[in-house]
């Protein structure tokens, strides 16, 4: 994810230069409390990753300590970029320059993907390899909640507010494709002015039986599981930012054989997963599309989970 | 300064899991009862209900209260226990004492538990001391809010899970992993297990040959609702099972365990396709001599019988022997529900 390019091919040394990229998401499987490994509840989230969707961070070594961010309103990128530097002990600055696909708001998360390239590029630029650990430490202390996207394809339980991993689930998400979508008049949602949910006991047990099904699920990749996982989240999550017609989408997704429904738990979008390797999966994926299209969302999209190429 | 990790308590709290069928996994608990006494407690310790200085009250013939007293003994807190004379045997007890646990035992000369004389005596202890913590095991949300750790296992274990079987005495543990486990898996069915003569099911009460289920009053954590069907199952059957998990599983559970393997075998038998847990609460130390002793058993009258293969349909409520095993559609019904329908049936029979 991290390229540098230090000599010219006659030798002379060129500015040095770092590149850094973060796939986008669709926002999260399952998001609630957990516990650590002591007993203590944290807020966390598994993230639904979507490898179409990426921000592109370029990073140019200055000798001046002026830092300028290209475009200019990618603030949080500027700031995760500054402290890289000074994590690294360096005092220079340089010009970050941030290309991004990600549609911004509605909880693909565009803005932590800028920020974990902006990581990369700048560490790259300085030939030093980054742990995933120690970038979501840079991502929160950048942006006060981040995603779990340093980890790439691994399935982890992320705590968003600390940057600290609470289950690494040992792989990654089993092969699906996701019918997206978006709310009714869906406008983008400023994720960190959302206040922190408050949840109640039984919720707080519940969580525990979803984090142990995608643990199995992905252990021994079952699109089921997950799906299932999902749902419940889905509909645990209506009582803090509710989706309209979440019951008739997995009305939906259940009359197709789906696996079940996701939600952005703190932006607008919506997704039926299916198992990619199920039959009929292009005729299935279609029919929800349609159904969903006629139930009134909008910007239907098919997205591929870690399909490894296969067609379908 | 060294800090090693390690929770004894959270560890003897985690069951075992068992295939006792290619579809059937039992989880086998040496002391389930650990788990909601410890939630119960941790919960009241966080709200600022319990403080470590004050006593610890409850009304128990057994495992909760053993629970308790081994949280009370390691954390340093007062205990004591109510219980009644038919309920509590001599080395129960000594164990009881051994871990620093007060215990109050009532003459029980009718042998039915004397839950109401139990809970005379908790008021009288209450009054005395105001400040003191009832954990209140039967009314308490927290008790069945304690089994989402047992759903979580069971779902880490075998993912999916299309039924459930497990006994009912506080109602906790069926209700309370039920509840968890059916908010991901609508389709659940819910299988109680349940003895003669006990009313958690309507059954009239009456003397109980097996203990460690049943009830002679309505616990408040019994969610009738959750409930598809129930099996009542005698002392003669669960005594049976008892001892052959031990022959044909190496898996020493108590008689109350055997009762929900029972059925748990005989609903893994007619359900092939579906993925079936039983809960099995408790080991078998405690029978060691009485249900795993040739000569405790040989003595019941009627005893050798074969056990029954399959459970007897009912379409009513009625009481059975000790050697009967009944079988009731339940259809997550309300208690009021069912004994107006009888009602209604028998007129319309007549």
């Amino acid at each position: 994810m991290a390229g540098i390019s230090e000599t010219a091919p006659n030798g002379k040394p060129l500015r040095r230069i770092g590149v850094g990229a973060a796939s986008g998401h669709h926002g999260e499987l399952l998001q609630g409390v957990f516990e650590d490994w002591n007993g203590q509840l944290h807020r966390g989230l598994v993230t639904l990753p979507l490898t179409r969707l990426v921000s592109k961070a370029t990073f140019t070594c200055a000798a001046t300590p002026d830092l300028t961010t290209r475009p200019g309103d990618k603030v949080k990128a500027g700031s995760a970029a500054r402290k890289t530097l000074s994590h690294l002990g360096v005092a220079e600055g340089g010009f970050l320059h941030i290309k991004s696909n990600i549609p911004i708001g509605h909880g693909y998360g565009s803005s932590t993907a800028d920020v974990v390239a902006a990581i990369h590029a700048v560490a790259a630029a300085h030939a030093v390899r980054l742990q995933p650990s120690r970038v979501s430490q840079l991502a929160v202390a950048a942006e006060r909640a981040s995603d779990a996207l340093a980890f790439d394809g691994r399935a982890v339980l992320f705590a968003q507010r600390e940057g600290a991993v609470l289950e690494d689930f040992g792989g990654s998400l089993p092969p699906l494709l996701l019918v997206g979508f978006k709310s009714i008049g869906g406008r983008p949602i400023d994720t960190l002015h959302l206040p922190p949910a408050r949840y109640d006991s039984t919720e707080i047990q519940q969580f525990r039986v979803l984090r142990a099904l995608i643990a199995y699920a992905v252990r021994y990749q079952d699109p089921n599981c997950l799906g299932r996982a999902a749902t419940a989240s889905a509909l645990l999550s209506q009582r803090h930012l509710p989706k309209q017609h979440l019951e008739r989408v997995i009305e939906i997704a259940e009359g197709s054989g789906a696996c079940g429904v996701q939600v952005a738990h703190s932006g607008s979008l919506l997704g039926i997963l299916f198992d990619h390797t199920g039959k009929n999966l292009r005729q299935r994926a279609e029919s929800v599309a349609a159904s969903v299209q006629r139930c009134g969302f909008c910007d239907v999209e098919f997205h591929q989970i870690n399909d490894d190429g296969a067609p379908w | 300064m060294v800090a090693l990790d390690g929770d004894y308590f959270r560890a003897l709290e985690t069951p075992r899991m068992a295939a006792l069928a290619p579809n059937l996994i039992a989880a086998a608990f040496p002391l389930m009862k650990l788990m909601p006494a410890r939630y119960i407690l941790d919960r009241a310790v966080a709200d600022g209900a319990f403080e470590a200085r004050m006593r610890i009250v409850e009304t128990t013939s057994g495992t909760f209260g053993m629970a308790l007293a081994l949280l009370s003994a390691a954390r340093g807190y007062r205990l004591t226990l109510v219980s009644a004379s038919s309920l509590v045997d001599a080395k129960y007890k000594a164990r009881l004492d051994g871990l620093g646990a007060q215990m109050i035992i009532t003459e029980d000369h009718a042998g039915d538990g004397d839950q109401l004389a139990r809970l005379q005596r908790l008021d009288d202890i209450r009054r005395a001391e105001p400040n003191c913590f009832w954990p209140r095991q039967y009314d308490n949300p927290g008790n069945a809010l304690a089994y989402a750790r047992l759903a979580e296992q069971l779902v880490q274990t075998v993912g999916e899970i299309d039924c459930l079987v497990g006994c009912v005495g506080s109602g906790g543990s069926l209700c309370g992993t039920a509840m968890f486990l059916r908010a991901v898996f609508p389709h659940l069915i819910v299988i109680a297990v349940d003895t003669h003569r006990s009313i958690l099911f309507g059954q009239p009460a009456g003397k109980r040959l097996l203990r460690g289920l049943g009830n002679s009053i309505l616990p408040g954590n019994l969610r009738h609702d959750l409930i598809d069907e129930v099996h009542w199952v005698g002392g003669y059957p669960a005594f049976s099972e008892a001892r052959r998990l031990l022959r044909e599983h190496g898996i020493f559970q108590g008689p109350t365990s055997a009762a929900a393997a029972l059925v748990g075998r005989w609903a893994a038998s007619t359900r092939p396709g579906a993925r079936i847990a039983v809960i099995m609460p408790d080991e078998g130390h405690r029978y060691a001599e009485t249900v795993f002793d040739d000569a405790w058993l040989g003595a019941l009258p009627g005893w050798p019988c074969s056990p029954p293969s399959e459970p007897r349909e009912v379409t009513i409520v009625e009481s059975g022997s000790e050697a009967d095993w009944m079988r009731f559609i339940w259809a997550r019904r309300s208690l009021d529900r069912i004994v107006d329908d009888e009602v209604k049936n028998e007129g319309r029979f007549r």
